[in-house]
């Protein structure tokens, strides 16, 4: 039997930090190391308009503890602004619109700090600010927006591999486009719980196999309690064994055969109880679909394996290294490194943690090898045992995000792409009904980026603008309605409309800052009317 | 402006009441569905109910009286308590006396799946009624709460049998004194 | 063309953009239903509650910061708030009016403060109580109701009272419910026209019931760090009452789960009790951002805003109701229409009108139920709300009950307008409720 060595320190008897205290809701979500990203990143809003929706987002990334802000915003604040703003009040008229919301907003965390720009005394410019400041961690921008600020904003995200966000919210309508310098490969996916169940029925090792073997050599002689408590992993290896001897050594494989194995399994329960069944019996039967299948590569870190960075081998990042290693690890071993854990399942206490340890125990294993493999490849360099144990932990549910750039926002293949986009999307509208979609709401994003550039414009001037880059829209009656609508709010916000943009926006930052969860790809519009978002990739 | 309520009214039969609202008692959902299950009930000869306060039908008693199996000869009580989040939410029932039983530990709390891992909202009262019986005909040794009484009856039927009527006559097994149960 | 006048209210500079929208049609607002030059002044006119009650502190609360802060940006000038709760420090990473001085102070009232003070000329009235201190004359006062509650039990309370206060015959009786909730990067909004479109009561099946485990695991084969703390809470607490009460806001008392469930752990050489899991566990608490409640509260007071004005087409009515958000893995919203359920105990079932002379006896009203043609009940049992008429079932509240069926209505305490309800097994599926309409016999 496995010797089973705990190493549990037992943690020490104190309760949460006031900063723990404070934090307890989101650390859940992103636990220290999401929290640290987040303190350490470095902010920079450039607003203008009404400008809500930016504000909105600085408030959601401040009260959960964003390292340093800081807002570029050439307005002074007005009478209008508080109708829709509100980190500014009365005694804000006639001020510097940075310096209040700075000031108002600063108020919500006493973590986190905030700067003003333009103000005489530092920057007067956004080109003197971009060229002193430290680097930005991101930088959010709203529209409307002057074609040379925007066009220094892309130069610096590309020179300093900063990501950009651009924010549009007029009316009931609003749109949001991230910019990655480049492939984004994010590990932390944090996928759903159930998921992640990789037991490697098919593909046990030997330690596994002596383990089951040893609780199910007398099966039939084992008494009610034993018999009852043996955990479905067991269960499924006896049985697979079984039925690999009756059929010339081959495992189920076709859902046919699948069925006919659960059958097998659920007939082997014993009903001579008063339950008439076996619980342990029913989970492995209910488990035989999900569990008994031949390792496999899933298409998001496929993605990853065929992806060439740009960059030679010494400048990538070590997420590179470690994923050719793992590359390597799948090559040899055909399948990949082992999770390691196990979801429960009705089992004595004592055998359960034996079975996990098992588990665990392969996926150190696998993962320590995965390292010395990535030694290999980058000499010389220090990987973090931490971070690839995580990696292969998580190695079928990493995800590339911006692999396909679409390039500036200017620039001709984001137009060329765009054309493209919007026949794919008119199309699919004309077989919503029968496909049961929704319409696109790609209208909405035409009609907005036509006042990419301007305060505000009538519903012909923007046809107009959407007829020089997509021929043939103006007479498209839901990019006549969209451009209608966009027209009437004149380029004012409606404060919902920018409090939820500003919350998804947060989202989406906060899963960059923190490379944990999945960032959109890279475009999410959102239509206030149907209450209703779609993300494409613009 | 609000034009949905005319919309309504085009739209939906005369099904609602007349008489302007308030200050009349409402019948809400949990009472009601309770009541459905009361008046349901199919308790057999060996169980029983007591209302401590006939007009709250959230809080009552159950006596159980097997007439056979191991605790035949001997009478048990549970409260049962309802929620206002029923039957979202199953009932509370707790043993009133202190039994030796594999599934009901000394503090009067009862293992039984419907009662907490698989309870859904279809489920009714009679349901936990005649799962609360068949724990008396059917002791379960594999999924113990008591794990002396269930060990007891896994290794040794006999053994545990004696032991069951020791405790119902008042006395003690393994140091624990039990209550008096037997009629 | 469209229309382009715009009718300023009393502060036009100030809600300059609000009026774009509010006060001029746009492609999609329904010409029947909208008036743009009577907008301003009827959203002014307006009483809108917010509902964020919280039952505990198991953090899904914090909506209603958002909420306040919204409805205050939409034009709204008379706001009430119903929250119950007092600060906790867990609630300033995203309950954006409080600050750490504020700690132990009704939410209710530092937030309508504030938001007073922040956004001039609206009205904010606090109600540091449960909704359910508040009987249907109070919520009569509100045009929309806007909840961000934590708990399923108070968004079936609200539900059933909303349901309830309609009367077919009096449009003000019918108060639209716009609800949102959020757990994590998720979250969802929804629009309820009570008796109209699908009710929570309907709905209630989107709610995932808490996973639970066996008892007998808990007890006598824990395998998880969870069923460790389980084990603390729900067994050797009740063992060994080591405080009067268990109080899942105090840190002595989490901690002393905390270190049974340790020990109970390292008796089973299990990994993983931490003091945070421990809080988690025993407090059911649910993850909460900034981010996610600005996009729920958001969602739900721009609802707010298209019943109030009509200025767009609102969720609820007559398709989509129900708007899922997931920001987990991308960004992805579902927005559908959730149908009403025809046997809804709560708007599936709604009071009938049941003629009966008050000095009949309630032997007579129990056999008119034979005659009845919708009902035809041949072993009714009857309860008025609180008060136990007469049950055929179980035996022993039949007992109990018998006395009463000599008794008059009168005599039993019945009014007009109380309802009973009326149930028989022979139709298994059926709950009759009735309000009583009194007629005087000749």
């Amino acid at each position: 039997m496995t010797e089973i060595v705990m190493s549990q320190t037992p943690p020490i008897l104190h309760g949460p930090s006031a900063k723990e205290k404070k934090y307890d809701r989101q650390l859940r979500l992103w636990a220290a190391s999401g929290q640290a990203a987040l303190e350490s990143a470095n902010l920079l809003l450039v607003n203008s308009g009404p400008g809500v929706a930016g504000v909105e987002t600085l408030k959601n990334l401040i009260l959960p503890g964003v390292g340093h802000f800081a807002i570029y915003d050439e307005a002074v604040v007005e009478d209008a602004d508080l109708g829709v703003n509100f980190f500014l009040d009365e005694s804000c008229l006639g001020k510097p619109r940075s310096q209040c919301l700075t000031a108002l907003l600063t108020e919500l965390n006493p973590d986190v700090h905030g700067s003003w720009y333009p103000n005489e005394e530092t920057a007067s410019t956004l080109e003197y600010l971009l060229a002193t400041s430290p680097v930005f961690t991101a930088i959010m921008y709203s529209f409307p927006i002057a074609p040379e600020r925007l066009a220094l904003l892309e130069a610096y995200g590309r020179e300093h591999k900063t990501p950009l966000v651009a924010m549009h919210s007029a009316g009931f309508y609003s749109y949001f486009r991230i910019s990655l310098p480049g492939a984004f490969p994010i590990v932390d996916t944090h996928p759903d719980e159930t998921a992640t169940t990789d037991l490697r029925l098919l593909t046990p090792w030997p330690e596994l196999v002596e383990f089951a073997g040893n609780m199910t050599k007398d099966i039939d002689s084992l008494d009610a309690y034993e018999h009852g408590h043996l955990p479905y992993v067991v269960i499924l290896l006896y049985y697979l064994e079984q039925w690999k001897q009756a059929h010339e050594g081959k495992y189920p494989s076709t859902y046919k055969e699948k069925t006919e194995f659960r059958r097998l399994v659920q007939g082997a329960a014993r009903t001579d109880n008063p339950e008439g069944g076996e619980e342990n019996f029913d989970e492995a039967a209910a488990a035989v679909l999900k569990t008994v299948v031949p390792p496999s590569l899933p298409s998001g870190l496929r993605e990853v394996f065929e992806y060439t960075p740009s960059e030679p081998i010494e400048e990538r990042s070590s997420f590179w290294i470690v994923a050719d290693a793992i590359k390597a690890f799948h090559a040899k071993h055909n399948s990949l490194p082992l999770r390691g854990n196990v979801p429960d399942m009705k089992a004595k206490s004592s055998v359960y943690i034996q079975l996990q340890n098992i588990y665990k125990t392969k996926a150190r294993q696998d993962a320590a090898e995965v390292l010395e493999t990535a030694q290999s490849i980058a000499p010389g360099r220090q990987f973090d045992p931490a971070e690839v144990e995580l990696f292969c932990k998580n190695a079928p549910f990493v995800k590339l995000i911006n692999a396909t750039k679409g390039g500036d926002s200017a620039s001709s293949s984001s137009v060329d792409l765009l054309r493209e986009v919007t026949a794919q999307e008119l199309a699919n509208d004309e077989n919503a009904e029968l496909t049961m979609m929704p319409l696109s709401l790609l209208p909405i994003y035409l009609a907005l980026r036509a006042t990419s550039h301007v305060d505000s414009a009538t519903a012909d001037e923007i046809l107009a603008s959407i007829e020089e880059t997509i021929p043939g829209s103006k007479d498209k009656e839901r990019i006549l309605k969209a451009a209608q609508e966009v027209a009437r709010a004149e380029g004012g916000e409606l404060h919902n409309i920018a409090a939820l943009t500003g919350g998804m926006v947060a989202q989406e930052m906060i899963k960059i800052i923190t490379k944990q969860y999945i960032p959109i790809d890279n475009t999410c519009i959102f239509d206030g009317i149907a209450s209703r978002s779609q993300v494409l990739c613009l | 402006m609000l034009k949905i309520w005319s919309m309504k009214k085009e739209q939906q039969k005369a099904e609602n009441a007349e008489g302007a609202a308030g200050g009349k008692k409402k019948v809400t959902a949990a009472q009601l569905r309770v009541q459905k299950d009361l008046s349901e009930l199919s308790l057999g000869s060996t169980m029983r109910t007591e209302f401590p306060d006939q007009d709250n039908i959230l809080s009552f008693i159950l006596y159980v009286e097997p007439d056979e199996g191991m605790y035949r000869g001997g009478r048990f009580s549970f409260n049962f308590n309802i929620t206002a989040n029923f039957p979202h939410e199953p009932p509370k029932v707790q043993c009133r006396e202190k039994i030796y039983h594999p599934n009901i530990d000394l503090e009067g709390k009862v293992c039984l799946n419907i009662l907490r891992e698989d309870w859904k909202p279809v489920l009714n009262l009679n349901a936990v009624i005649v799962g609360i019986q068949f724990l008396f005909l059917e002791p379960n040794a594999s999924d113990p709460l008591n794990k002396d009484a269930a060990e007891d009856l896994r290794l040794n039927r006999e053994s545990f049998k004696r032991n069951v009527r020791v405790a119902m006559g008042g006395g003690s097994v393994r140091g624990v004194l039990f209550d008096k149960t037997l009629k | 063309m469209l229309p382009t006048e715009v009718y300023p209210g009393s502060e036009p500079s100030r809600w300059k953009y609000l009026d774009r929208i509010r006060t001029r049609p746009g492609p999609f607002t329904n010409p029947d239903a909208f008036d743009g030059s009577l907008v301003a002044e009827a959203i002014e006119n307006m009483t809108v509650l917010t509902v964020v009650e919280l039952t505990s502190h198991s953090g899904a609360g914090g909506l209603g910061c958002e909420i306040l802060k919204n409805l205050a940006l939409s034009g709204f000038k008379s706001i009430h708030v119903i929250d119950m709760d007092t600060i906790d420090i867990s609630n300033l990473n995203r309950q954006f009016l409080f600050r750490e001085e504020d700690v132990g102070s009704y939410k209710a009232e530092v937030a309508a403060r504030f938001v007073e003070k922040r956004v001039k000329g609206v009205k904010i009235t606090p109600h540091n109580k449960m909704i359910q201190d508040f009987g249907e004359d109070f919520y009569m006062q509100f045009q929309v109701i806007v909840c961000g509650l934590d708990s399923i039990e108070a968004r079936r309370w609200i539900n059933a009272t909303l349901v309830n206060m309609v009367d077919e015959d009096v449009s003000d009786s019918y108060k639209p419910l716009v609800d949102g909730g959020t757990e994590g990067f998720k979250g969802q909004a929804r629009v309820i026209f009570p008796t109209v479109t699908s009710c929570i009561e309907c709905q209630l099946d989107m709610h995932a019931p808490r996973a639970a485990v066996p008892l007998c695991t808990i007890a006598s084969i824990p395998r998880q760090p969870e069923h460790c703390i389980e084990w603390a809470h729900v067994i050797a607490w009740d063992q060994e009452t080591p405080f009067p009460a268990l109080d899942k806001d105090d840190p002595e008392h989490i901690t002393w789960l905390y270190k049974k469930a340790l020990l109970r752990a390292q008796e089973f050489n299990i990994p993983g009790v931490t003091y945070s899991l421990t809080q988690g566990v025993v407090k059911n608490i649910i993850p909460a951002i900034a981010a996610t409640n600005s996009v729920i509260a958001a969602a739900c007071c721009n609802e707010a805003v298209k019943i109030g004005t009509s200025a767009a087409p609102m969720l609820g009515y007559p398709d989509e109701n129900y708007m899922m958000y997931s920001g987990n893995d991308s960004i992805y919203t579902y927005t559908f229409k959730h149908e009403k359920k025809d046997d809804c105990p709560v708007c599936g079932n709604l009071a009938r009108e049941l003629q009966v002379d008050p000095d009949w006896t309630l032997r007579e009203l129990v056999e008119s139920f034979a005659t009845r043609p919708e009902a035809q009940l041949k072993k009714p049992s009857l309860r008025g709300e609180g008060k136990t008429l007469y049950m055929q079932s179980p035996a022993s509240l039949e007992e109990q009950t018998r006395p009463n069926l000599d008794k008059t209505l009168v005599e039993l305490g019945l009014a007009e307008g109380d309802e009973i309800g009326v149930t028989d097994p022979a139709f298994a599926t059926v709950m009759f409720k009735f309000k009583l309409k009194f007629r005087i016999s000749e």
